[in-house]
Parts: C-alpha cells; structure tokens; sequence
C-alpha cells in the first residue's frame, strides 16, 4: 500500500511544477477565500408599480434568468419599496450567500398608529422553506427572524405574508407615527440548496444514463432478433434448395445407391451446410498463444487503435 | 520648431502609440505563462492542437496597448475580441466541436454493451465533489459548477458550461481541463492500480457483438430523443453531437461528414484556442482563483478516475459476467486517451487481455455524462 502511494505521489506530483500549483494553492486557500465576493453576482432589483402593488425584477445570486417579486400591502398603503445594498447590513451572524435576491426596504403609510400591517411579497422563486429576515440595526441584535407565513399559491407561487406592528421591532424607523420601515429580504439556506441539489443532479445523471441504456438494450435486443430472423430465413432456403434438388436428382424408386457414393453426398451436405453458419473462434485452452499470433494481433489492434487516434477533443 | 517640442512629441508618441513604455511586470509574467504552455504543447506534445493556439493567444493579448481584445470607439470588436464574441460569448464554437466530435465518433462499443452508459455516470462523481469543495473556498454556485465540470475531462462542455456561467474563468478553466487531460496517462494509471488487485485487472471480457449499420444510424435519434427530453438545457451539444454522428452513419453525406471532422473542425479549434488564450490577460488573469482551479482540476479528475472505477466494483456485484474494473477509470471522457490508459494498464496485467473497445463503450458513455452533468447545471441556473 504504501509503495502505491508512493508511487501515485511520484506519477502526479513528480511534475515540479504540479507540485508547485498545489502548494501555493493551498497556502493560499485563506487569502483567496477572503478574496472572493459575491460582488460579481449582486442583484439590481429594477421596480415597477401596478395599481397599489409594486413589482420588483432581479436576477437573483446563482441564476441566469430574471425572476420576479410582487409586493403588496394589507392594513397599510404601500408607499414604495427600494433595493439596499448588503454591505451595509452586514452582521457576522449572517451570510450574504443565503440571501439569493435582494434586501429591501419596504415603506408603509396610513397605518393605525400603534397598529399592524402585512405585507405580502410573492414569487415563483420561492419555496416552501423560504424565510424573511428583519434587519433593524437600532436592536442590539440587528437580524431578525420574522414570524412570515409562507403560503402556497397555484402555478408554483408562494406568498410570504409579514405582519409587522407600527414602532415594534420589525419597523426600522421604531417610533409609532403611522408609518412602517420593513428592511430585509428572503433567505434560503445556500448550503441546504447546494448540497440537495448536488445529490438530486448526481443521481440525476444515473438516471440519464440508465434510461439511455435501456432504450439501448431494448434497440439491440430487437435489432438482434432482426438479424437472427435473417440468417434463419437465409438458412431456412437454403434448406429448401437442397432438398428440391435432392429430390429432383434423387434416382427412381427401387434403385439403390452406392453405400460410399452415400456416405460421400453426406459428408458433403454436412460440410455445406455446417459451412453456412459462423463458427466461434475456439482457443485451445491452457496454452499460449504463439509469437506470430501475438504480433498478428498487436498489429490488428493498433490498425485499429488509428480508427480512434484523434486529437482534438 | 524648438528641441523642446521635438522631445515632447517623442515622449508622447512613446507613450500612447508604443508598448515599451507601458509594459508592467505582470505582462511579462503573463508572457512567460504562454512560454510555459507553448514548451508544454511543441517540446512535450500536450494537446499540441489546443495549447498552441492557446499559449499564442495569452502571448499576444499580454502586450500593452494592442488592439485585440478590446472594442472600438465605435462599439465594435477588435480582432480577437471578435472570435470571442461570436464564437464563445454566442456559444456557436463548442457546439460546432460537439458536431465534428459526433461526425468522428464510432458508437459501435458503446450500443454493443450498454451496460457501459452507468459507469460513465458514476465518473462524474468528481464535478460533483469538486462543485461542493470550491464552494468551501468562496466560489459562487456558478463558479463551482463551472470548476467542477473540468473534471468531466471534455474541454469543449467545459469552454460551453464556464462561457455561459462564469466567463471570466474561462481561461483558466479551459487550461485545467486541457492540461490535465494531456496529463491524464500521468494521473490515472496509480489510481487504476491502488483500486484493484491483479486479479481484477486480468478479468477478460467478452468479444463485443457486432453492431449493425442500421443499428449504428437509429442510435443518435434514440439518444437525442431521450436525452434531450430529460434535460432539455443541453439540446445545444448533445443536438450538435448526435446530428455529426448521423451525418457519419447515414453515409449519404459523406462530404459534409468529411468536413465536420477536419475542416471545419479545424478551423474552429484555432479561433476557439485564440479566444480562450486571449482571455488570459494579466490584469484578469493574475489571482488565486486560477491557481485553485488547478489545483481542484486535478482532484476533479482523481476523484472522477474513482468514480469510475468504483461504479465497475459495484456493478460486478451484481452481473454474472464481471467486467474489467480498468476500464471504469475510461468514464471521464477524454476521448480516447483514457480508454488507451485502460487498455495500456490491462496489457500490463496480461499482454493478451486486449481491453480498448471495451473501454471505448465508457468513454464514450462519459461524453454523454459529462454533457449531461452540464445540462443539469445550466438547467439548475435558470
């Protein structure tokens, strides 16, 4: 065993400049972790309003496709909502990555003071285990979990529904004066989402692959049964042929044949009609093979060996 | 006309209109690396096709000032700039190769024992690892599926996956994939050894059957068909594969056959190895996250080098006739450098134990997975 490692280690990491790659790489690992930001992937909520509903349109992180966030309020008018950049909520007890689309801030007016409001925010984009996290950063812990219903709406929408109170935590501006400042945004759990997908993909390519493989097996069983039909109909005749001639060369009743003219046309029927079928190559077992045999070989598998020597892929 | 003045507008013509001046030392860095993969592609032959142009491609783009990979005052591409667009950005050149590489590929292995198709899935074990490990290191999901597909061991799948989600590391993920598949005879054979004992690697299989013409020319449709309807986001390769594999069997185009497999393939390589090349400009090029993507390059294909082989011990589990657990290391594509590694390590266990079509059937098989694992993250963006 360990001579095997020591010769994996030797063939991969023999190449100086392998080694070289792997060893900065590594002792750089921490450096590059801090290095790498989401920036490339922030999303730009572009806003519309419909009516007293306003439409929010992103491409969220780790998406190539635009989705779509309505918002809408009830008990309350919805004033507007705007997008906020993360960094400035930033907190150590959060990670930027679970919160795929924006933060926003949602603004609310005409609220019994000291009252609730609700405001829902749908999408296809969610799922059933979709949160909304409150950031207030006048509270000593600045995210909260809301307490947001996530409802089921038909065609794959779902609805979260936050019932905020006018100056309770989850109001940023905290004074009781009727209006609401709702900050926060959905968040799914990015290793959740990333490890469930990446165990459904897996096994999603066995399942590919085995389908393609019994479509395949089902093909070759009747392309084979195609061929078997043939060579039977070819033999089938090519028996009928012998024995129409048999019988038209066959002497008249009474006249008996020769025992070794006999034994002849049967050596010799055996030897035609053996000879139509393919006989497997036997190989006598136990010896070895010849050195002519085994460069007669080598040199038809290399002829063939060029039918695969291509370079470009 | 003073000296003055003279030397002024020597200055200035030095200064914007020659690249002495302005050559930095992560340029001549970065010219250095093209050395380094042109040595490795003419002296050492590694995938000579694509790392020649691709080494000339980061030599030239690494000069200041030239006009190149940028656009012009009036919106319009420069040179490279232009193979790159139209070529990578619109998607149009690994599809192309995909259609060359169907019009080169012999299916006859692969529907003779299909059986083959599961362990070119269990080779992608590797992408998948790989996705879950650089996510440990920062990377984005796109990112990590653009990474993890290098292990795939299919260079054109590889430049289509990254071109569409992550192409600032086109570069460097083109290079890991194309490295290591020229390294694969390096990396794979103390793998194929440490996961099976001699007896294993005598196991000698049956003589494939034959394929019938008719058999061969139905294939790409079945497979089209089926694959394309389990996951429609990778019609673009597989479409493009199966369509040159019918162009080579339906024998009634010979010439257009004839041209997707070298010329047009040809042509396309070169501008597809400038653009990847070009990609690499100091500025972009110069961080930490390429060398982590070779880095994981290569565990990608150790780890997918097991999957393979893997797969084989557990399908031998269950079949009556057991197969040949060399040929599970051919699941990672890399057409056909891998099913020669198979082959090479079974000849060494017994010189009369001929294992090349048997694993052609994987390798191909891996072709179809890897292009399948990309699909499924395509499809997993949008």
């Amino acid at each position: 065993m360990n001579a095997t490692a020591g010769r994996i280690f030797g063939h991969v990491f023999g190449k100086w400049w392998t080694a070289v790659i792997l060893a900065t790489a590594l002792t750089a690992a921490p450096a590059a972790w801090a290095a790498f930001g989401e920036v490339i992937e922030k999303p730009v909520p572009e806003f519309s309003r419909q009516g007293d509903r306003i439409s929010a349109k992103l491409i969220p992180r780790a998406k190539s496709t635009s989705v779509q966030i309505q918002f809408s309020a009830a008990g309350a008018e919805l004033l507007d909502v705007a997008g906020l950049d993360f960094e400035k909520a930033e907190r150590p007890e959060v990670d930027v990555k679970n919160f795929k689309s924006a933060l926003f801030v949602i603004h609310l007016g005409d609220v019994i003071p000291g009252g609730e409001a609700k405001v829902s925010l749908t999408s296809d984009f969610f799922i059933s285990s979709t949160q909304f996290y409150v950031f207030n950063e006048t509270l000593p812990q600045s995210w909260i979990i809301s307490d947001a219903a996530n409802l089921t709406l038909p065609d794959r929408m779902q609805e979260l529904v936050v019932t905020v109170k006018d100056g309770g935590p989850l109001d940023s501006d905290g004074k009781v004066d009727g209006r609401i400042t709702l900050v926060g945004g959905p968040r799914d759990s990015f290793w959740g989402y990333a490890l469930g997908t990446l165990f459904i993909r897996f096994f999603g390519i066995f399942i590919v692959l085995t389908i393609l493989m019994l479509g395949m097996i089902i093909s070759g069983l009747f392309f084979q049964w195609l061929a078997r039909r043939k060579v039977a109909g070819v033999d089938k005749t090519t028996a009928d042929g012998a024995f129409q001639i048999a019988k038209e060369k066959a002497p008249p009743p009474g006249v008996r044949m020769d025992p070794a003219m006999a034994a002849a046309v049967a050596a010799a029927l055996h030897l035609h009609l053996a000879g139509a079928a393919v006989s497997p190559v036997l190989k006598p077992s136990g010896s070895a093979p010849g050195s002519w045999s085994l460069q007669g070989r080598a040199q038809m598998m290399a002829e063939r060996l060029l039918v695969f020597n291509r370079k470009n892929h | 006309m003073s000296w003055a003045y003279v030397l002024e507008l020597i200055k200035n013509i030095m200064i914007t209109q020659t690249g002495i001046p302005n050559l930095a030392i992560k340029e001549v860095f970065m010219v250095g690396v093209a050395f380094f993969f042109l040595y490795l592609a003419v002296a050492k032959k590694y995938e000579p096709l694509l790392l020649v142009p691709i080494g000339f491609g980061i030599f030239l783009v690494n000069f200041p000032l030239v006009p190149l990979m940028g656009f012009s005052e009036h919106g319009n591409p420069e040179l490279i700039r232009a193979f790159y667009k139209y070529g990578i950005e619109w998607e149009i050149i690994p599809c192309v190769i995909f259609l060359g590489l169907g019009a080169m590929t012999d299916f006859g292995p692969l529907i003779a024992n299909p059986k083959t198709l599961v362990i070119g899935a269990g080779a992608q074990l590797g992408v998948f690892i790989t996705y879950i490990g650089v996510l440990f290191f920062g990377f984005t999901l796109k990112e990590a599926a653009s990474v993890g597909i290098i292990g795939g061991a299919d260079g054109p799948t590889t430049i289509y996956l990254t071109a569409k989600l992550a192409p600032h590391l086109l570069g460097a993920n083109a290079l890991a994939a194309y490295s290591y598949m020229a390294m694969v005879p390096l990396i794979q054979p103390p793998i194929m050894r440490l996961m099976t004992t001699p007896e294993q690697r005598r196991i000698k299989m049956r003589q494939l059957r034959p394929v019938s013409a008719r058999e061969k020319l139905l294939f790409p449709l079945i497979a089209a068909i089926l694959i394309i309807l389990l996951i429609p986001a990778v019609a673009p390769l597989m479409g493009m594969f199966m369509f040159g594999n019918f162009m080579r069997e339906c024998g009634v185009v010979k010439r257009l056959s004839d041209t997707a497999q070298n010329a047009l393939m040809n042509i396309v390589t070169i501008f597809l190895g400038l653009s990847v090349g070009a990609t690499m400009q100091a500025d972009k090029f110069l961080s930490w996250k390429p060398l982590l993507i070779f880095s994981f390059g290569l565990m990608d294909f150790v780890v997918c080098t097991f999957g393979g082989i893997l797969t084989v011990h557990i399908m031998n589990l269950f079949l009556k006739e057991k197969i040949n657990p060399l040929i599970g290391s051919a699941g990672v594509s890399a057409v056909p450098m891998s099913a020669r590694v198979s082959h090479t390590e079974g000849l060494k266990a017994d010189p009369d134990n001929w294992l090349i079509m048997h694993a052609m059937g994987p390798n191909l098989a891996g072709v179809i997975g890897s292009a399948s694992a990309a699909g499924m993250f395509i499809a997993m963006f949008q």
